[in-house]
């Protein structure tokens, strides 16, 4: 008897809970036309928790000035923030929790090409614009837009062209014809070495030995002994900011600063990284999406506006976040709703002026962007051009 | 060709200097407590952590930065070995796991949470290359070696001689007869807490200028690293361990040479998983000793 009653009891208790849970969903749903809900979805501990906390303050940024000013037509933009720890599986689980329990219709995500692989499913199924912003694996945009997925757009430029023009610029400008390897092993890593593999005999170029390290090493005595012998010029390393001292500072303890030059892309420009091993990056080759030095005047006040507020001057993953949150406004400016699929046609069409150039997204979803190629010299990044490539996509 | 070899050689005793100071004391806290401490390699992290705030926020040279990071987690552990490992004597295997996995969540997120998720750079030690043997290392590395020699001379005259090393070697192996002859279990057990965590902090602090980076994660792969050379050197057995930590580090120097770099770390974890199947009981004792 007693039995009965307390499951009686727990159908009715469990009966009353989901109601209860379900009035604010409804009611949530009726405020949502006042707010515009954005996630961002980078990594906020683990390896690359440097490129989460830059991606969080360059959004926080722009959605304080959107705010301020505002809204976008009245409409103010809240911010949500989940870890992905750069990892995946992490990611997933950060993006499910910015829909199912944030409720947002825009997700900016993730800085790692792994997780944003891993984040595109979750958010088609979801119906949710994810909207990245500096992600550089080609394989993001072959399978988003005519591709596959439809709610997949990316404001930032391909691995495809960086190592086009670090190739063409170290083979071209520099002389070099003996290469070796050293990338992060990562969708980002690996992707950008197939693409320097795949232009690489156009230039005459050598690869002589190949390696890829962890997140989180910290011992490369071993590889760069290797490199010292085999006699290559240049190291192509597509790696992570925060590796970079460790590799330029065991460079100059094996005596390879000024005889290797380090070329490819890991914030090998910052000051604090140069100022970690001068002699081991002077000559060094970057291609990136954006550097503090860019000169326009839209960058310049970025980057004015940023140091004051944070006290330390942007990188590239803070522009393009800060960057990317302003697309977003325009884009729900241009639709004239905070609708996810309104927006997401807007952004379809748009013509949006960003401050390194007109942006526009083709049938991949895939904004038309350049790379700047940049070289330190005297211990200052000094840039030396910025190119667009058209991407060639796969066959179907 | 033979150069080559012998530099890699080199580079591996110098990791696996870093690993024996770390795994010594992790052996020595299983020998009383018969449970590995999984939060290990977070006092390795502490270490370096205090040795950096010392450097960065204190601005006092490198080698005050040494004292500050192992005292400041000798403190830590002195209070965790007060609250907790005292009590693991006796209780069963599980708890031991649950416990400090438990408190390696809380010591790396606190480090987080404190000072943020970010790489930290590492400013102080000798990185000044020299050459010797007709390759260059940095003066750092020859430090770590020597700190290495030291520690081991020091640790097998400690459990011979000592007093405090006669009883963890009594403890180790009966601690019911511990109690009948008055020798203070939980307090044995403290100590070696606190020397084994203080010997993980060291080696952090000496490797922390040649690592250059210091954030709240970096413990993990040291604990990961540990768990194959302590299983090696026969668990308790601090001779051992040495022996098994050097053999560790020049295996991985050679892979990451001749294999490639991204297999270093499968060099650990597939040992272990060779050590398991073979010989639990370790390299170096022809029987199991638990």
């Amino acid at each position: 008897m007693t039995h009965t009653i307390t499951r009686r009891m727990l159908c009715i208790s469990t009966a009353i809970l989901t109601i209860a849970g379900a009035v604010p969903l409804v009611t949530g749903a009726a405020q949502a036309a006042d707010s515009i809900k954005l996630g961002i979805v980078a990594p906020m501990s683990g390896p690359n928790a440097r490129y989460g906390a830059f991606s969080m303050r360059g959004a926080e940024l722009a959605v304080k000035d959107i705010n301020d000013a505002g809204g976008v037509d009245g409409m103010k933009i809240e911010l949500f923030n989940a870890d992905s720890q750069g990892t995946p599986v992490e990611g997933v689980s950060a993006t499910r929790r910015l829909i199912d329990q944030d409720g947002v219709d825009f997700i900016i995500g993730d800085v790692s090409s792994s997780v944003t692989l891993a984040m595109q499913p979750v958010a088609e199924d979801a119906e949710v614009l994810l909207l990245n912003a500096a992600s550089s694996n080609p394989k993001i945009t072959y399978q988003a837009g005519v591709g596959g997925f439809k709610w997949t757009y990316r404001n930032y430029p391909t691995d495809e062209n960086r190592a086009l023009i670090v190739a063409k610029y170290a083979a071209e400008q520099r002389s070099f014809t003996k290469f070796a390897v050293l990338s992060v092993d990562s969708d980002y890593g690996r992707s950008a070495i197939t693409f320097t593999k795949k232009y690489l005999p156009d230039f005459k170029g050598q690869i002589l030995s190949e390696d890829y390290y962890k997140e989180g090493e910290v011992d490369f005595r071993s590889v760069l002994a290797k490199i010292r012998d085999n006699g290559a010029q240049a190291i192509i390393m597509y790696g992570l900011a925060d590796t970079t001292p460790i590799v330029a500072r065991q460079m100059i303890e094996l005596g390879l600063a000024g005889k290797v030059t380090l070329i490819g892309n890991g914030e090998f420009n910052t000051e604090k990284t140069i100022k970690s091993a001068p002699s081991a990056l002077e000559g060094a080759v970057e291609a990136a999406a954006w550097l503090p030095a860019f000169d326009s005047p839209a960058s310049k006040a970025f980057v004015e506006k940023f140091t004051t507020t944070y006290k330390e001057a942007p990188n590239n993953h803070a522009y393009v976040h800060w960057d990317t949150v302003n697309l977003l406004a325009a884009a729900v400016k241009q639709a004239g709703s905070a609708d996810k699929e309104k927006v997401r046609d807007a952004l379809s069409k748009i013509k949006y002026k960003s401050p390194v150039g007109d942006v526009s997204f083709d049938d991949h979803n895939q904004a038309r962007l350049p790379m700047i190629l940049l070289q330190i010299e005297n211990g200052k990044p000094s840039i030396k051009g910025a190119y667009t490539a058209d991407i060639q996509y796969p066959a179907k | 060709m033979f150069s080559t070899v012998l530099e890699q050689f080199v580079n591996g005793i110098v990791t696996g200097s870093v690993y024996a100071i770390v795994a010594v004391g992790m052996t020595m806290i299983f020998g009383v407590l018969r449970a590995i401490n999984f939060a290990h390699g977070e006092y390795y992290m502490l270490g370096t952590f205090g040795a950096w705030f010392a450097i960065d926020y204190l601005g006092l040279s490198y080698e005050a930065s040494i004292v500050v990071g192992v005292l400041a987690t000798v403190v830590v552990a002195y209070v965790i070995g007060q609250l907790v490992m005292r009590r693991m004597v006796g209780a069963p295997a599980e708890s031991g796991v649950l416990a400090t996995l438990g408190i390696a969540l809380i010591l790396q997120n606190a480090i987080i949470f404190v000072f943020g998720g970010g790489y930290k750079f590492f400013a102080g030690g000798y990185i000044e290359p020299v050459s010797i043997l007709g390759f260059s290392l940095a003066q750092q590395r020859i430090l770590i070696l020597v700190v290495c020699l030291l520690v081991f001379v020091g640790l097998e005259l400690m459990v011979t001689y000592s007093r405090l090393g006669m009883a963890m070697r009594a403890v180790s192996q009966n601690v019911d007869c511990c109690g009948v002859v008055g020798i203070d279990v939980p307090q044995v057990v403290l100590r070696t807490f606190i020397l084994g965590a203080a010997l993980a902090a060291l080696s952090g602090v000496l490797t922390a200028p040649v690592n250059v980076s210091v954030y709240g994660g970096m413990g993990e792969l040291i604990t990961f690293k540990t768990l194959p050379i302590i299983i090696m050197g026969g668990l308790g057995n601090v001779r051992g361990t040495f022996f098994a930590a050097m053999i560790l580090g020049v295996a991985e120097s050679l892979v990451a040479t001749y294999v490639g770099l991204q297999f270093r770390d499968t060099v650990g974890f597939a040992t272990l998983i060779l050590m398991l199947m073979w010989r639990p009981h370790g390299l170096f004792s022809t029987q199991a000793r638990f």
